[in-house]
């Protein structure tokens, strides 16, 4: 099942990274090779054809020429000899036409009187007709004089290969002649002809087989002599075609032609368009040019089939690679989705996941494997991490147990002694943790006399509330025997050192009010020394007494001081929780801002005093985490 | 006795007069079908003849016969033929006729290759030139003795291989024939320099269409027909080139004709630069014989004195005015 959240899944990335740079390398290679392949097709065919045309052309060539020595023969025989009788020039050119079969007619024409001086013209001439030989005059159809075999070669004084020409007879014979002019003493008094059928060239020519391709013949003046479209010998030329299909380049190729010229070229069919390849060659005895021509995409569509073949094959090929890179991209993938699966259930809490079957030993695997370990040892974590959880629960528990017994050995209930009105009193412990080293306490020493303790343990936690609540229970307990503040703490601080291996020490302040007289003892060890408030706003500290922090040293000895406290006049006790709370900033709350904070109070009472305190200091830590324990007692006198 | 001797001749008249049943004309025209015959194929192929209540038959003379003496002899009704030809046979007593002058200029020139290095009429000098008989010799002449040329006259045969293979140093063409089948031979217009005779104020109008007297006398209206419905022929040709061209051509391979597209079309478009000549692209104003083109042939055949009157010229045009 696909995953949603993956948009470029790996056998994407495959595709795109090898099979496309696959596919355009395949088709590079495939347009260089039609482009290779077409121009050796064409290398190819040109040499064909050049060798094919050079070929036939050189025998046609030899051919005219050996047609060409009947009347040159002819021509010198006349005049090398005593002028022939009539009868035997007829016999000659009947011998010359039996012998020569490729000759269809031979005339010996003269000029007017030249043969005999009371005949104007005299040509004996000898033709084959349906097999028999004919002996005629060529003067019997007429003046010859001024027909182009006669008048042509008569006016050069050279030998002169005619256009071809029909005979007219039952079925009209493409012919052309070759004439020679007769010279005695520098005078021209004749002319010596052959006729030549064009029907054994026709037939040659037919022979001549291109595969899609064909051949032609022109006379020197471009007319087609032979041409596979039968309609256009003798009608048209290759220039009124290069009209008829409005090619100006046909024209070129046709002059260049009748020039004489042998060349290779390309040009477009006068019908469909398409590009063509000519070679064309001349056969010098005539004039005239032999030309084969053939379709380029004739030429081409073996290279096209070759084609063809390649691009199925790279079809084919590609096809192959696409799913073997499928398969590949799946043989990563599937484990890889196994472990999404597993990682998936792992986040919901299963532990006892594991990638199985995980085939080969490549990276996969090595996931695999590592992916299994980490299971196992996330168990072993979450285990131990549960035991640990547990134990300290355990801690959690009995500290918060430690904490109701701690809470339940500093008196809680305010107004502690709802029945006396001669002072008010209250306080409040805020441990920085469960448990705290802070402790106050208050208790009647007898109807008259108030115990006022407030005191800091050295360090916090657990150790320090249990040193807490030994100090507290001996201080009750000393109380019990001594009534003077120095007295209670001196015994306490005995108690205290006595077996203090850890060292422990707690600051303590501790005062006896006689809440009749208002007489205020006390005794300070090594505690922050209380302020005194007046109602008129006046602050003071309470002057310290000699001693330091019990459990420092068993033989310190105490005093005492003694003040009257006058009607509303407060007490305020604190310990260094108060001053020395931490603002975010890391700065102490300090003396000063509590002095000023305690110069404000006037009418409240002890728990307002007390709450407003706090308030304060809370609004000042701000954020910041609590560092110390406070605790705050504020007794008032009210009488 | 007189009533019955008018009937006589009037019997004997409708003997002797052809194509008098259904109006049938038999028309000749001077040589094989080519577009030089354009207007007259197409008014019959296309029934412009039979439109104006004619029945026309075509004939082609192969150069055999003489169109104007079978005219005279009432084997035809219609026939082609040169200017100066008839003009010179009126002269000579023949009662022919021109209803209709179709072709205004001359096409007969003289060409040379430019290799020859001859570039204007003196330089015919002592030159080989090929020259036709007959009719076609009358401008030649003309020439030479207007521009004092003496030179070698060669009888020309009727094509271009000697012009082509140099026997002859000029030769004589007709514009629409022989000249453009040079350049279907391979030569290059700019290749050659030309001497048109009608360029040398030797304008002799060529084919035209002629009647015998008596036909003219007896059936005037025939003989308009027979010329508007060409003129109609003509101008359809002109106005669709490749239709007429494909019936010429279709008329070329019945009669066997050594020719092809091009050398029609050329020959279709000289013609009707020929026919437009001095006259412009209304068919109204052509096939008029002008007086002055008159006076000129017969001021040079008197001078080369082929002629020794020359004919009245009312007589001989019986065409339009």
């Amino acid at each position: 099942m696909r995953n949603s959240r993956i948009k470029r899944p790996i056998v994407g990335k495959l595709l795109l990274y090898i099979g496309i740079p696959l596919l355009i390398v395949y088709s590079v290679i495939l347009i260089l090779n039609y482009f290779w392949s077409k121009d050796n097709a064409l290398q190819q065919m040109k040499d064909y054809l050049v060798e094919l045309t050079a070929h036939h052309a050189s025998d046609l060539n030899a051919d005219f020429a050996k047609i060409a020595e009947i009347p040159q023969l002819l021509a010198e025989f006349y005049v090398s000899v005593d002028q022939p009788s009539r009868p035997e020039l007829e016999k000659i050119l009947t011998n010359l036409i039996e012998v020569n079969s490729y000759i269809s007619g031979l005339t010996l024409a003269f000029e007017p009187y030249s043969y005999e001086r009371n005949t104007r013209l005299v040509a004996p001439y000898v033709y084959k007709k349906d097999g028999q030989i004919i002996v005629s005059d060529m003067a019997a159809n007429g003046d010859y004089t001024c027909a182009d075999w006669y008048s042509i070669p008569a006016l050069l004084r050279k030998p002169y290969w005619s256009e071809p020409y029909y005979q007219q007879s039952s079925e009209p014979i493409l012919m052309c002649s070759y004439s020679v002019p007769i010279c005695q003493n520098g005078n021209m008094i004749g002319i010596a002809t052959a006729n030549i059928s064009l029907q054994d060239i026709k037939r040659r020519m037919v022979d001549i087989n291109i595969m899609n391709g064909y051949t032609f013949l022109i006379s020197r003046y471009g007319t087609y002599i032979y041409h596979p479209n039968e309609k256009d010998v003798m009608k048209e030329t290759v220039f009124s075609k290069a009209v008829k299909y409005n090619l100006p380049v046909m024209r070129e190729l046709g002059r260049d032609m009748v020039l004489g010229k042998r060349a290779v070229k390309a040009f477009p069919d006068p019908i469909t368009g398409y590009r063509q390849m000519i070679v064309y060659t001349p056969i010098r005895a005539n004039g005239w040019t032999l030309s084969a021509v053939m379709p380029e995409r004739a030429i081409l569509s073996t290279v096209y089939a070759l084609i063809v073949k390649q691009l199925g094959l790279m079809v084919v090929g590609l096809f192959v690679i696409i799913l073997i890179m499928i398969w590949a991209a799946y043989s990563i993938t599937n484990p890889l989705r196994k472990l999404v699966k597993m990682t998936e259930k792992l986040a919901t809490g299963d532990l006892n996941v594991q990638m199985e079957n995980i085939k080969g030993r490549d990276e996969i695997h090595e996931l695999a494997m590592v992916f299994n370990k980490m299971v196992i040892d996330l168990k072993h974590y979450i285990n131990d991490l549960t035991a640990a959880t547990k134990e300290k629960e355990a801690v959690e528990s009995e500290l918060r147990i430690a904490r109701h017994i701690q809470e339940s050995l500093i008196p809680r209930i305010f107004p502690p002694f709802p029945h006396r009105k001669e002072f008010a009193l209250f306080a409040r412990c805020i441990p920085a943790k469960e448990v705290a080293g802070d402790f106050y306490d208050f208790f009647f020493l007898d109807e008259d006399n108030l115990v006022v303790v407030i005191a800091d343990v050295s360090g916090k936690g657990v150790s320090a509330s249990l040193f807490m609540a030994v100090t507290k229970t001996l201080i009750k307990a000393k109380s019990n025997e001594f009534s003077q503040p120095h007295k209670i703490l001196e015994n306490v601080n005995i108690e205290l050192c006595r077996d203090n291996d850890s060292a422990m020490f707690v600051t303590t302040f501790l005062a006896v009010f006689n809440a009749k007289t208002g007489a205020f003892t006390y005794c300070n060890a090594g505690h922050n020394p209380p302020y005194l408030l007046r109602p008129d706003g006046k602050i003071s500290q309470l002057e310290n007494t000699a001693g330091m922090a019990l459990g420092v040293w068993e033989d310190c000895q105490y005093s005492c001081r003694e003040i009257k406290l006058q009607k509303n006049e407060i007490i305020y006790l604190y310990t260094d929780g108060v001053n020395e709370a931490m603002s975010e900033e890391n700065e102490e709350f300090s003396y000063a801002r509590m002095e000023a904070f305690l110069s404000e109070i006037r009418e409240e009472t002890p728990r307002q005093i007390t709450e407003k305190s706090l308030q304060t200091v809370k609004e000042y830590t701000g954020a910041a985490e609590q560092s110390d324990d406070i605790t705050i007692l504020v007794l008032k006198n009210l009488l | 006795m007189k009533k019955n001797l008018i009937l006589v001749i009037f019997i004997l008249l409708a003997i002797t007069l052809p194509a008098q049943e259904n109006n049938a004309v038999k028309f000749e025209l001077h040589w094989f079908p080519q577009a030089q015959f354009a207007g007259y194929i197409m008014a019959a192929e296309k029934g412009f003849y039979e439109d104006a209540g004619l029945n026309v038959a075509l004939y082609f003379s192969d150069g055999s016969d003489s169109p104007l003496q079978k005219l005279a002899d009432r084997e035809i009704d219609f026939c082609t033929a040169w200017l100066s030809q008839t003009i010179a046979l009126r002269s000579a007593g023949m009662k022919i006729v021109n209803t209709c002058q179709i072709l205004q200029k001359s096409s007969l020139l003289l060409m040379a290759k430019k290799e020859s290095g001859i570039t204007s009429p003196q330089d015919l000098n002592g030159r080989r030139i090929g020259l036709w008989s007959g009719d076609f010799s009358i401008q030649p002449k003309a020439f030479f003795n207007k521009y004092d040329i003496e030179c070698q006259e060669v009888r020309q045969s009727y094509n271009i291989h000697g012009f082509l293979a140099d026997a002859w140093e000029v030769a004589s063409a007709m514009r629409y024939n022989e000249y453009y089948k040079i350049i279907l031979s391979g030569i290059d217009e700019d290749e050659l320099v030309t001497f048109s005779y009608a360029d040398y104020d030797l304008n002799f109008p060529e084919d035209g269409i002629y009647t015998c007297q008596k036909t003219w006398q007896q059936q005037p209206e025939i003989c308009g027909k027979i010329c508007s419905a060409s003129l109609k022929g003509w101008e359809y040709a002109f106005q669709n080139e490749e239709e007429a061209l494909q019936i010429i051509l279709k008329y070329c391979d019945e009669y066997k004709m050594q020719t092809n597209y091009a050398a029609q079309k050329w020959m279709l478009e000289v013609i009707e630069e020929s026919i437009k000549y001095q006259c412009g692209d209304d068919p109204e104003s052509w096939g008029k014989l002008k007086i002055e083109d008159y006076n000129r042939v017969t001021g040079i055949l008197l001078d080369q004195k082929i002629i020794s009157s020359v004919p009245d010229f009312a007589d001989f045009y019986r065409g339009e005015k």
